[in-house]
């Protein structure tokens, strides 16, 4: 029994409308209740959803066959729903009220089918999550598709997780591409990447101006010939400290 | 313009006659009561002394004890302004920036034996718990408590890990979320932030 997440949506108003349509629609009355991971595997289903399990007691029967339609949603679009019922389980543990969770995981799912568009269907999972952050983060689609072509299929995880991070650090974001890009294209450059974050985030504790230094450094420090950007002149410079390398 | 009216008055000849004069005529009055008296004395002191001021004094014009202290507190507010708490931090921290750093909680993930990560996380107070959750527990905070190393306010744990990118966060006495500051985090999309972690990065 598959229904659309538009469906679930009808039954969902129609729940909060009627008690007795929810108690009809509770998880123990309907046959889709008992909706896991291992009956998906034995349907055949893709192997997204064998990682990790979605437990509906944890949430209301109106959330809970509201999240499955959108789930089921996702996977007859070609998306991963792994990174969905994470953050639908997030989302309970944080306590918060099944119609934000709702809107959370709908929110997530367009933003994986996005970064989709962007990155390439060839992208990983964890890539598109990645890329989807990486966009909400406020960097735009040719920053994102940029940094996945600087590495292979499957391995631009770390440099979009750390050009995400750096956007939190108040780096600007044609320097945290610029950055990234470079040091991602050396060879076994993931430890170079977090090293990178490190460094930014340590000194972004005294203020972003900061934190652009501290990029700036550690990208003279690890590629060789780069030259990076003059330290800008900022408000909250610190006059006695020399950023943490 | 009139000329000034001319009052019958005869001046005396000196001082001396006119006391004399004056006191005949004292002694030619009939003598006081007692009462006559007592009533006379009240009017002069009323005359002499001043009634107290009831009226000015409910009106609070008369100094008192604290207006020195009201005094105090205003000139001491005025000059150190307690409301501008940034600049005060700021003027603080401007030699040596770890004051803001300090208090926020600190952590560290790094690679063990046996594919597990160590998780760990320092806090600026006493906690009597912490958890961790995230993506490999299901977001159970009761699956994976964090032990307390010594009395230094370090939490760890060890949690085996396959190679994938894994978000978490940390629950203190099991209300408070809390994120590792240095760590890589995730933009907040609606429940709050967290942190990323990357295991065996595929480089």
């Amino acid at each position: 029994m598959a229904l659309s997440g538009a469906t679930w949506l009808l039954l969902a108003h129609l729940t909060t409308a009627s008690p007795v349509v929810g108690a009809m629609l509770a998880p123990s009355a309907m046959p889709t209740a008992r909706w896991t991971a291992s009956d998906q595997q034995a349907l055949g289903q893709p192997p997204q959803l064998q990682q990790v399990q979605f437990d509906a007691a944890r949430f209301d029967s109106v959330t809970a066959n509201t999240l499955r339609g959108l789930f089921e949603d996702a996977l007859e679009m070609g998306l991963p729903t792994k990174p969905l019922i994470n953050r639908a389980l997030e989302g309970s543990a944080r306590r918060m009220t099944g119609d934000r969770i709702v809107r959370v995981v709908r929110e997530l799912a367009a933003a994986l089918n996005e970064a989709r568009g962007v990155m390439g269907t060839g992208s990983t999972t964890d890539e598109l999550v990645a890329g989807a952050e990486a966009l909400r983060a406020g960097y735009d689609a040719r920053t994102v598709a940029a940094v996945r072509a600087t590495r292979t299929p499957g391995t631009a995880v770390t440099a979009l997780v750390v050009l995400t991070d750096l956007a939190r650090s108040g780096v600007p974001t044609d320097r945290a591409r610029e950055a990234v890009t470079s040091i991602a294209r050396l060879p076994r450059s993931d430890e170079a990447l977090l090293g990178l974050q490190m460094a930014v985030a340590r000194n972004a504790q005294r203020g972003p101006g900061m934190a652009l230094d501290a990029l700036n450094r550690y990208v003279r420090g690890t590629i060789p010939g780069a030259s990076g950007l003059s330290a800008p002149a900022t408000t909250d410079r610190k006059p006695v400290r020399p950023p943490d390398s | 313009m009139a000329d000034p009216i001319e009052l019958p008055f005869e001046r005396p000849s000196d001082e001396a006659e006119l006391i004399a004069r004056l006191r005949v005529s004292y002694r030619a009055l009939p003598t006081p009561s007692p009462e006559q008296i007592q009533r006379c004395a009240q009017a002069v002191l009323a005359t002499a002394v001043p009634a107290p001021v009831r009226g000015v004094r409910r009106r609070g014009l008369r100094p008192q004890w604290w207006w020195g202290a009201a005094a105090a507190a205003t000139l001491v507010v005025t000059v150190m302004r307690p409301w501008r708490g940034e600049e005060t931090q700021r003027n603080a921290e401007s030699a040596f920036a770890v004051g803001a750093a300090a208090a926020q909680p600190m952590g560290s993930t790094r690679v063990e034996g046996d594919g597990e990560i160590r998780f760990e996380l320092t806090l600026p107070s006493t906690a009597r718990a912490v958890a961790i959750v995230g993506d490999f527990n299901g977001w159970d905070e009761k699956k994976t408590p964090m032990a307390k190393r010594g009395g230094e306010g370090t939490w760890s744990v060890r949690v085996p890990l396959s190679p994938g990118r894994y978000t978490y966060a940390f629950v203190v006495d099991g209300r408070e979320w809390l994120v590792d500051a240095l760590a890589p985090q995730v933009p907040d999309a609606g429940f709050g932030p967290a942190n990323a972690v990357i295991v065996d990065g595929g480089d």
